[in-house]
């Protein structure tokens, strides 16, 4: 497995704080990765620092094995499409694309073209009065006809109504399943994830907090649910993440290690907005992977 | 990236094509009508024969083209407005619209985009400005000769290649403050601001001591023996003959002088007695001493002023480029 992006305590400081402190985490090739935060949790910190937007104050980030901002032969192999979706006003959909074929080298101007047709807009029309679902498909069709092998999205899906919201995820799943590329697409509908992504970053306080695929993630955590009482040790369970209490009621959400088969708790799954929601509660919990740094070649510095 | 800067700038590119062309326009038409009346008057002729006196053929001519007046003040802003319009939103209108993100993570790094974008508008600036100066200092060469006048304010400033010089540094002043500032408007008025601040420093400050100036002596009562040979006198002084400073400009102070010659106010007259003036005079030395630069050092205080631009220039316009590429996002 080897990493698209690996971040090593990674931070980022302005005047008088710090937008994200000690961050660290590993995002494998060909993953569609989900990277949800409260707001100010340092999402847009985090992907501008990873496009080279932005430079660490400390730490290291490390894309496809170059480093952003340093490296100018990073930039043709990353796509972004930062928040807000931002586009020149006053140029068509047509000059957006002949802007991205001006600017890239690598540039498949049939993708872009043939993805804004499909999304039914006027390549005639000035961006500046496109809808906030279509101004997002022409940033998407911009993105995939770098024909990019990293995709960044930083809260594509913030201002669209729930339809432009699955049609902006359908078309780039499209994209995704076209071009193969890794993506990391942060938002906080984490419902509307759920559809799309493999894998889950979980920022929060400027930490990586939780970080793992889906699949292994939604597998190893259960909530058990039972008659109210003190809670002692239950066999399978590695850690409690959260532990509410209601009078006749106790309802834990735990990260297991094994199979759970004590009688005096009902076991259920847990869907991933659970999962999110439960450890965001608990900012002092964590889910992550043992740290790989050492045989990434990447040193953590403070 | 030419398709870039071109599509993003060529709003601004044709409307200042189309003001340079209109003031082109008015310099052409007004200026074979200067240019002609400048010989039919007699003032071309009698400024080329020496020791005539042509005060009046001068005054006439120009009185004749007094309504051309307002040119002035407003070659004097046109560089501003290229800072302003040119220069400040360059950058800054760039990141107020968060576009930079779109710009920036294409192929082309950062580096190229400034780069690119600067080059352009610096060459389009340098082409506008040196065309328009060069006009300018044709219209108005019979003002100048006829004023025997390239030195002072409002004349230096608009002639030759200062004009170059300051429209360069306007547009380097626009882009830098718009870089820092990062918000159109609050540049362009920062970006006047500054400009207006630096040409008045320059020009009231530091333009007189490009060169040592020299001084000349002649009696109180004579005229400046370097008159007519286009000096910039920077200042006269009253002095008398121990060398100390009486007052500035050409002044009689008869008080002052009654301290020296108490024989002019003794009786009480008035008016005073012209002769003990002119004796007292006479006896304490009293002169005129101006400081002035040579009117042949011109085209070296042209060059050292758009050299002094052009270096803050190229100053400004390299911290707009570092500071895109390490600070900005």
């Amino acid at each position: 497995m080897t990493a698209a992006v690996i971040a090593a305590g990674l931070g980022k400081q302005y005047r008088d704080y710090w937008a994200l402190r000690d961050c660290s985490l590993e995002i494998p090739e060909g993953r569609v990765a989900a990277l949800v935060g409260p707001n100010g949790a340092g999402k847009t910190t985090l992907l501008h620092m990873l496009t080279g937007l932005l430079r660490p104050t400390a730490g290291q980030v490390s894309l496809l094995g170059r480093t952003p901002g340093d490296d100018s032969g990073l930039l043709p192999h990353i796509g972004f499409v930062a928040q807000d979706v931002p586009v020149y006003r006053s140029f068509t959909v047509a000059e957006h694309l002949e802007f991205g074929r001006r600017m890239n080298k690598r540039w498949d101007g049939d993708l872009a073209r043939a993805r804004v047709e499909r999304a039914g807009i006027d390549l005639g029309q000035r961006a500046g009065s496109l809808s906030g679902g279509q101004r997002a498909q022409v940033a998407l069709a911009l993105a995939l006809a770098k024909r990019p092998d990293l995709l960044l999205l930083d809260e594509p899906l913030a201002s669209l109504d729930p339809l432009a919201r699955r049609e902006f995820l359908q078309a780039l799943m499209e994209g995704v399943v076209e071009g193969g590329h890794t993506v990391v697409l942060s938002s906080h509908l984490i419902a509307d994830l759920e559809r799309v992504c493999d894998h889950l970053i979980v920022l929060s306080a400027s930490r990586t907090q939780v970080a793992g695929d889906i699949e292994d993630l939604l597998g190893s955590h259960r909530i058990l649910t039972g008659p109210r009482r003190e809670v002692g040790r239950v066999a399978g369970v590695a850690a409690i993440v959260q532990e509410t209490h209601t009078d006749r009621q106790t309802t834990l959400f735990v990260r297991t290690n094994g199979p759970i088969h004590d009688p005096a708790w009902s076991v259920q799954e847990v869907g991933l907005e659970e999962l999110v929601l439960a450890y965001l509660g608990q900012p002092n919990a964590t889910a992550l992977p043992r740290p790989r740094l050492a045989n990434t070649g990447t040193e953590v510095s403070r | 990236m030419i398709w870039l800067t071109w599509r993003q700038h060529r709003m601004q590119v044709l409307v200042g094509a189309a003001v340079l062309a209109a003031i082109a326009s008015f310099l052409l038409l007004t200026g074979f009508g200067i240019a002609s009346s400048f010989r039919t008057t007699g003032l071309a002729g009698c400024l080329a024969t020496p020791g005539r006196d042509c005060t009046l053929v001068s005054a006439l001519f120009n009185k004749r083209f007094s309504g051309l007046q307002f040119t002035i003040p407003l070659f004097l802003v046109l560089p501003a407005l290229i800072g302003v319009f040119w220069g400040a939103p360059l950058v800054a209108r760039e990141v107020e619209q968060g576009t930079h993100r779109l710009a920036w993570t294409q192929g082309v790094t950062r580096l190229r985009w400034i780069n690119t974008k600067v080059a352009a508008m610096g060459a389009a600036t340098l082409a506008g400005a040196a065309a328009l100066a060069w006009l300018t200092s044709w219209w108005s060469l019979p003002f100048v000769r006829a004023s025997d006048d390239r030195f002072s304010r409002g004349v230096f400033d608009l002639r030759g290649v200062v004009p170059v010089g300051y429209a360069l540094f306007a547009l380097a002043v626009g882009v830098a403050v718009g870089t820092l500032v990062r918000r159109t408007v609050p540049a362009m008025a920062a970006t006047l601001g500054s400009y207006a601040v630096v040409r008045g420093v320059v020009e009231f400050w530091i333009r007189p001591h490009f060169a040592g100036p020299r001084t000349v002596s002649y009696g109180f009562f004579g005229s400046n023996p370097r008159s007519g040979l286009g000096d910039w006198v920077l200042s006269t002084r009253t002095v008398d003959g121990a060398g100390h400073v009486l007052a500035r400009g050409q002044v009689l102070d008869i008080n002052l002088l009654s301290h020296r010659c108490p024989s002019i106010v003794l009786k009480g007259e008035f008016p005073f007695n012209q002769t003990a003036v002119q004796a007292c005079i006479r006896r304490i030395g009293l002169h005129l001493e101006a400081t002035y630069q040579p009117g042949n050092r011109y085209w070296t205080f042209q060059g050292i002023e758009a050299a002094v631009f052009v270096a803050l220039s190229v100053g400004l316009l390299a911290l707009s480029v570092w500071w895109v590429r390490r600070r900005v996002a």
